[in-house]
């Protein structure tokens, strides 16, 4: 944004440096006071805090490991592969994901399903997340909805690379999915037990027309969603 | 609200900590001397008799401890973290506060410990091309006469050593000299701050000289011709405190500024001299070389005159700095702001205190206004952006000379007009309020557009 200034020279009272400098304290000390008597506002739900006016610090400041700002619904962090309900991963072990990605940081290899002569899975799937570009295209080729980048985290730090290569055991997490279309629902599979399918098939739902509407966001695993849960915990602990 | 209560507490804590301090100081004090006393009669075989010498001599080493020792360096050491503390309450933010001690950051305080520990810890890297004896004794030039500069300021009254708690009775009044919170009462008073304060300006440019860097060197060469600039106005400023006091000393200044002017206001420095006031702290702190005056550092272009020291060498000329902060805060005190008179309810305080309470409370005081001085220094360091080298010289040379020059004669006619300081009295709340008009009247509007960017939230 563009501050509009005036730029014509210093008159006499400002040349003579005190009155301004004098009004600088002022101002500093204004900030300084307010800051110092008064606590900010420690809101978890970060967006919801209010700074300024009487009674509250005009601190700006994140305390950051500890409170993070939620990201934007449309954020890609970290991959994760959705898991079903059997708590297997939704992936098809159909490469798509593998061929789109311009960074080549997807490794798959695939498995086929005991009993079954159609259905794949991955018996290996390994994300090199120091390769990745994070350019969401993994996601977008996705016909299974079975990697998302919704997980709302930053690849986080280590002391080793091998730390940064995800394989599949620490990709599948986070509450799982089931669509209407999903074939192993609407075929049957050997791998689920009966009574598992029809618990799945009553949870399903349609797939969404549109990506980012709100059923192909996770709810209860977003960062603001952890903040509403901070919060609870926070006014339950103040009840108790 | 917690919060601020918290640090209504936290302040009025502060305020009883530094009375009951100064007590203890008043105590270590008499008794070293005391103590002095005994060892001079049990060493000269003359047991009962009381020796003025050896009661001075203990009363000033026992102030050498507390006053150098505790109070400049230990608030010294504290504003290292008060400034990161402070600025950042100034910047709306938190500011350090990682370190936790049993899961509270104590507002910064275990940082001293780590800067300490970073400082005596740290490589040793020496140029090669250095200047030996040069190099290594620059960080003392620097350090010492700012450290020494302390000894003559007055942070408590002067008491009969026979006031002392445990020591009622012991000396009849006037046998020895009153036990004071000043290591050294000298008649030369201000020319000793005058004298030692041009010392830094050898630490500095020895520093940058010696270091065999350009950069050092440009930066020394810069802080000898700011800080000797800067001396001219100085010392002129104090002109007029000295002519309307009528000593050098800090003391008696102090005691001259409790006597009523202008019905029950009394006489302080700030009330007779506002522009010697300003002039002589805007000087100051270009001695200080801190922000808006820190060309010789200038750590955007030339790093400065310690970019070749490390570890405590640099920890030593850092330390300097803050300590220059300290007894700026306490010559202001001193000259300018009635020194350890408490000026609000001082006749009641007076009247219903023991003279040693008393005593501590004026010594309280001082140290009180010392920290609100600290708090104003740290407060221009982080408002105002660097000068330039010429707007340095100009507000040296064209600014703060002439008006001192003028200020001085100014109190030197009124004085001369009217002895009883009344006519001065009058003038200086005069400037004072032409100050404040000056001030509140608004020359630029400030941007609109401003509000609305701070109000966004981000």
């Amino acid at each position: 944004m563009a501050y509009p200034l005036e730029n014509r020279p210093p008159d006499l009272r400002e040349s003579m440096f005190f009155p301004e400098i004098i009004r600088g304290i002022g101002t500093v000390t204004r900030h300084f006071l307010k800051n110092l008597f008064f606590s900010r506002d420690a809101n978890p739900d970060i967006l919801a805090r209010r700074r300024g006016g009487f009674g509250r610090s005009d601190n700006v400041t994140l305390q950051y490991p500890e409170e993070r700002a939620p990201y934007p619904p449309g954020y890609r962090g970290l991959h994760r592969l959705v898991p079903r309900e059997d708590g297997r991963p939704r992936c098809v072990a159909c490469y798509m994901c593998a061929t789109i990605c311009p960074a080549q940081c997807i490794y798959i290899e695939a498995g086929e399903v005991p009993g079954d002569p159609i259905e794949k899975y991955p018996v290996k799937f390994v994300i090199d997340e120091l390769r990745c570009v994070v350019c969401g295209f993994c996601v977008e080729a996705c016909p299974k909805d079975a990697i998302r980048m919704d997980s709302g985290e930053h690849a986080a730090p280590s002391y080793e690379r091998s730390a940064q290569i995800w394989d599949e055991k620490r990709l599948l997490r986070g509450p799982p999915v089931s669509y209407q279309y999903d074939p192993w629902l609407r075929r049957g599979a050997s791998s689920i037990a009966p009574e598992k399918l029809e618990e799945m098939r009553a949870r399903a739902r349609p797939f969404p027309a549109v990506a980012t509407d709100e059923a192909s966001q996770t709810p209860g695993f977003s960062v603001r969603a952890l903040a509403a849960e901070a919060k609870e915990r926070g006014e339950a602990a103040r009840k108790a | 609200m917690n919060r601020f209560f918290g640090m209504i507490l936290v302040i009025a804590g502060t305020l009883a900590g530094v009375v009951l301090l100064s007590a203890g100081f008043y105590l270590a004090s008499g008794w070293l001397g005391w103590g002095f006393n005994a060892a001079a009669n049990w060493l000269a075989g003359t047991p009962g008799a009381v020796s003025r010498a050896a009661v001075y001599y203990g009363a000033s080493v026992a102030n050498v401890v507390t006053l150098l020792l505790v109070v400049l360096m230990v608030s010294a050491s504290f504003l290292t973290v008060a400034e990161r503390k402070w600025s950042a309450l100034m910047q709306n933010r938190i500011g350090a506060n990682r370190i936790k001690v049993f899961g509270t950051a104590l507002g910064g305080i275990p940082f001293l410990l780590a800067d300490a520990l970073k400082m005596l810890t740290k490589e040793r890297v020496e140029p090669t091309g250095r200047t030996r004896i040069l190099y290594e004794l620059a960080p003392l030039l620097a350090f010492a006469p700012v450290f020494a500069l302390f000894a003559i300021v007055p942070v408590g009254p002067p008491i009969e050593l026979g006031q002392v708690p445990g020591l009622v009775g012991s000396v009849a009044a006037n046998a020895v000299e009153p036990i004071a919170l000043q290591v050294s009462r000298t008649d030369t008073g201000l020319l000793y701050v005058f004298a030692i304060a041009s010392l830094q300006v050898y630490g500095t440019s020895l520093a940058g000289w010696a270091s065999n860097n350009k950069l050092a060197l440009l930066g020394g060469v810069r802080a000898s011709s700011q800080m000797i600039s800067y001396e001219v106005s100085l010392g002129l400023a104090l002109v007029g405190n000295m002519i309307a006091y009528r000593t050098l000393r800090l003391d008696e200044m102090v005691v001259a500024q409790g006597t009523p002017v202008l019905g029950p206001i009394p006489a302080l420095g700030i009330l007779l001299q506002p522009i010697g006031f300003l002039i002589f702290f805007a000087s100051a702190f270009a001695e200080t070389k801190r922000a808006p005056f820190d060309l010789p550092e200038g750590e955007s272009e030339i790093v400065g005159y310690f970019i070749e020291y490390s570890g405590m060498k640099f920890g030593l000329m850092f330390l300097a700095e803050f300590v220059e902060i300290v007894v700026l805060s306490g010559i202001v005190t001193a000259v300018f702001l009635g020194g350890w008179h408490p000026v609000l309810f001082e006749a009641t305080l007076k009247e219903s205190l023991t003279p040693f309470w008393f005593a501590a409370v004026g010594a309280g005081a001082f140290i009180a206004k010392m920290i609100v001085m600290m708090w104003l220094q740290l407060t221009i360091r982080w408002l105002l952006p660097r000068f330039r080298f010429d707007q340095i010289q100009k507000l040296c040379w064209k600014i703060l000379l002439p008006a001192a020059l003028t200020n001085i004669f100014v109190t030197a006619a009124a004085l001369l007009l009217d002895p009883s300081m009344q006519l001065l009295a009058w003038l200086g709340v005069v400037t004072l309020v032409v100050i404040a008009v000056l001030t509140a009247a608004v020359g630029r509007a400030p941007a609109a557009e401003a509000g609305a960017h701070a109000a966004a939230g981000h």
